[in-house]
């Protein structure tokens, strides 16, 4: 990319209209008060503000926390993984890719509260925390992960930010010694960064996949599958935040850089169908009670489901991006790395409801739903549907990741200068 | 919170307590219980008396009867065209290899040294892993403020907070006065035995022995404390 080809970066504030940012940033300030009152609401009245019961007893909000740790991981391991590996093309969009794990490690790590019976517990976790759970190796991981991320965001913006006087620098030089320093540090935090984002979305598959009373769960290729799904979500959001600063004058490249992340897309997503034939083969082939989940994912009452995350989340963007032409048209794969963004999400809401809907033991009546109600307090299967409540904690804790993201953008320089 | 509550053991008259007792039992007993399927005519005595002596509130069981057939009240066809009717009274299984002791973040969920896996609600977070893990859908969580058919608490233990786990302790209350759990004593045709599983003399070591005592989704490794005694009424498939 040649100089005379990249478009002038407009400075923090400078050409930026105030109004429009103004009311962004009220608009994102009213949806956190909010999820703020809805998450008070929800802590005053209990989880049973929540479509979850005992039958499908996590929700919306582990959802997400998968989901957005998918996002972190899939970023930071484009990232990390272009600069070990020497991909000089990718240059212009690292630090976007890093600042995009940065708050997606932090919304995923946000999610887990509301999920909890007791947040006000939550400081039992490391007082009294269980080696032999999946989930305190998560949490672990998702703390080491967020201090290495934040530490990567502001060890690439370091020199810009020394070089115009601001504090953020904290009082750090741009000589040509500190530069190189920052470069050898930088190549040596790609080595841990890399294992640590794979590490990441491994062991949160783990929470499920080591659970031999879910079927659907228990499978070896679950953190596989995981890594594939969050490469094909967290390049897909990289891509699109890409060009979005890139129309807001924030970030400059040239189209056949979103045609090469294109093409890489298109290869994360033909790894996540094949890990995704491979498992529902194996599961389903025996024909035996081990295979019924996923048997039950292809005929039962979440099928269409099933239907939307391969045929549209996957088949859409396998589409557009295997055809040269398309993929040459960034709004093309704009629209491809949305919709497997979305197709992701389905993926992981597939794994909650398929997983969780039908007991091991299928006989009448059930379980016990766990609240008083009219009718049987029994059920031999859920349907969950997230309420209102659910929405709006979302909601708001999505607009706090929007928040963080804009301030990100708007006093962290974005571009990475050629010359290093 | 202070207890107001009688002891249960003085409550009871001279001859309940007799019937209630737990007989011999080895020098570190594993207790455990085993479920004659013959006997049990799936009256839900059981799962009613565990709701008043643990007091679980309304739409929760900590023990229920599930029936081996299409419905609640439809009994089974066999192959050879019969019609036979049993059930699964299911309650926490009291495992040895307890997947929800592994994944509890806070080590709320634990086993006491005579193997019955127990819950801190005090130190509880509510996150609700140890549901996921369970493979025979035992425990309940407290998702709203509990709800109770009278105003006062009833039963001889407290009421669990808002948003934790609960379960099945097999009665660790009664046990302390070695009173066996109250699913046991009050089953109308005896078809629960409870005893010690490191007696092997025991009544119900003896039963688990003699008619193969069967453990609950066996394969999942979990190696219950619970144990079932199939029909032996059962036709041949």
């Amino acid at each position: 990319m040649s100089a005379a080809a990249t478009p002038a970066i407009t400075s923090a504030t400078g050409s930026m209209h105030r109004g429009p940012l103004v009311a962004w940033f009220a608009l994102l300030l009213a949806l956190i008060a909010v999820g703020i009152s809805a998450f008070a609401y929800q802590f005053a009245n209990g989880l049973s503000v929540t479509g979850m019961r005992n039958t499908v007893m996590w929700g919306q909000y582990i959802l997400f926390f998968m989901f957005f740790v998918g996002l972190s991981a899939g970023g930071l391991i484009v990232a990390s993984a272009g600069r070990l590996f020497g991909i000089k093309a990718f240059k212009p969009i690292t630090r976007l890719a890093v600042l995009e794990a940065t708050v997606a490690v932090m919304l995923a790590a946000t999610f887990i509260l509301p999920d909890l019976g007791r947040p006000e517990r939550i400081l039992n976790i490391p007082l009294y925390f269980n080696p032999t759970s999946p989930m305190v190796w998560d949490i672990g991981i998702v703390m080491i992960y967020m201090a290495l991320s934040a530490a990567y965001v502001w060890l690439y913006a370091r020199a810009d930010l020394a070089e115009r006087g601001s504090w953020l620098a904290f009082g750090t030089g741009t000589s040509e010694r500190a530069i190189a320093r920052d470069e050898r540090i930088k190549g040596a935090m790609a080595w841990v960064a890399l294992p640590a984002a794979i590490l990441l979305h491994s062991i949160t598959a783990w929470i499920f996949g080591l659970q031999i009373g879910r079927g659907f769960w228990y499978s070896s290729i679950m953190a596989p599958m995981f890594i594939a799904s969050a490469l094909v979500s967290g390049l897909g959001l990289v891509i699109l935040l890409a060009l979005l600063l890139r129309r807001l004058g924030r970030l400059a490249f040239n189209d056949d850089l979103v045609a090469l992340l294109g093409g890489l897309l298109g290869t994360f997503v033909v790894v996540e169908a094949f890990f995704t034939l491979a498992e529902y083969l194996t599961a389903t082939y025996p024909g035996a009670p081990e295979g019924r989940a996923a048997a039950r994912m292809l005929s039962g009452p979440y099928l269409p489901l099933f239907l939307f995350e391969v045929g549209v989340g996957l088949g859409i963007p396998f589409l557009i991006l295997a055809i040269r032409r398309l993929r040459q048209r960034p709004a093309m794969v704009a629209l491809a790395a949305g919709i497997g963004i979305i197709g992701i999400w389905v993926h992981r809401l597939n794994l909650v409801l398929n997983g969780l809907s039908f007991p091991n033991i299928e006989l009448p009546p059930g379980l016990p739903i766990g609240m008083k109600q009219t009718g049987s307090s029994f059920a031999e299967s859920y349907w969950y549907v997230p309420t209102a409540i659910e929405w709006l904690i979302v909601i708001g804790i999505l607009s706090f990741g929007a928040l963080l993201f804009t301030l990100a953008v708007l006093y962290l320089p974005m571009q990475e200068p050629e010359a290093h | 919170m202070s207890d107001p509550k009688i002891p249960p053991v003085e409550a009871l008259s001279p001859a309940s307590r007799a019937w209630g007792e737990i007989g011999p039992r080895s020098d570190h007993p594993r207790w455990g219980m085993v479920v004659d399927q013959e006997r049990c005519i799936g009256c839900w005595s059981c799962a009613v008396i565990c709701k008043s002596e643990n007091d679980v509130p309304l739409g929760m069981w900590w023990n229920r009867i599930l029936t081996e057939g299409e419905a609640l009240d439809q009994p089974m066809a066999t192959e050879a065209g019969g019609l036979e009717m049993h059930w699964l009274p299911l309650a926490c299984q009291h495992c040895e290899n307890a997947p929800c002791v592994k994944v509890c973040p806070v080590q709320a969920t634990y086993h006491r040294s005579d193997g019955i896996v127990l819950q801190d609600s005090d130190r509880c977070i509510g996150c609700r892993y140890c549901m996921i893990a369970c493979p025979y859908g035992v425990r309940n969580f407290n998702w709203g403020v509990p709800a109770r058919p009278t105003p006062n608490e009833t039963g001889m233990v407290h009421a669990r907070p808002l948003g934790t786990v609960e379960k099945c302790t097999m009665c660790v209350q009664r046990l302390a006065d070695d009173q066996v759990p109250s699913c046991v004593w009050s089953c109308p045709t005896g078809a629960r035995v409870f005893g010690d599983h490191n007696d092997s003399g025991g009544r119900m070591t003896t039963l688990i022995r003699e008619r193969e005592g069967a453990m609950l989704l066996e394969e999942a490794g979990t190696r219950p404390a619970v144990r079932y005694l199939p029909p032996r009424r059962r036709n041949p498939l």
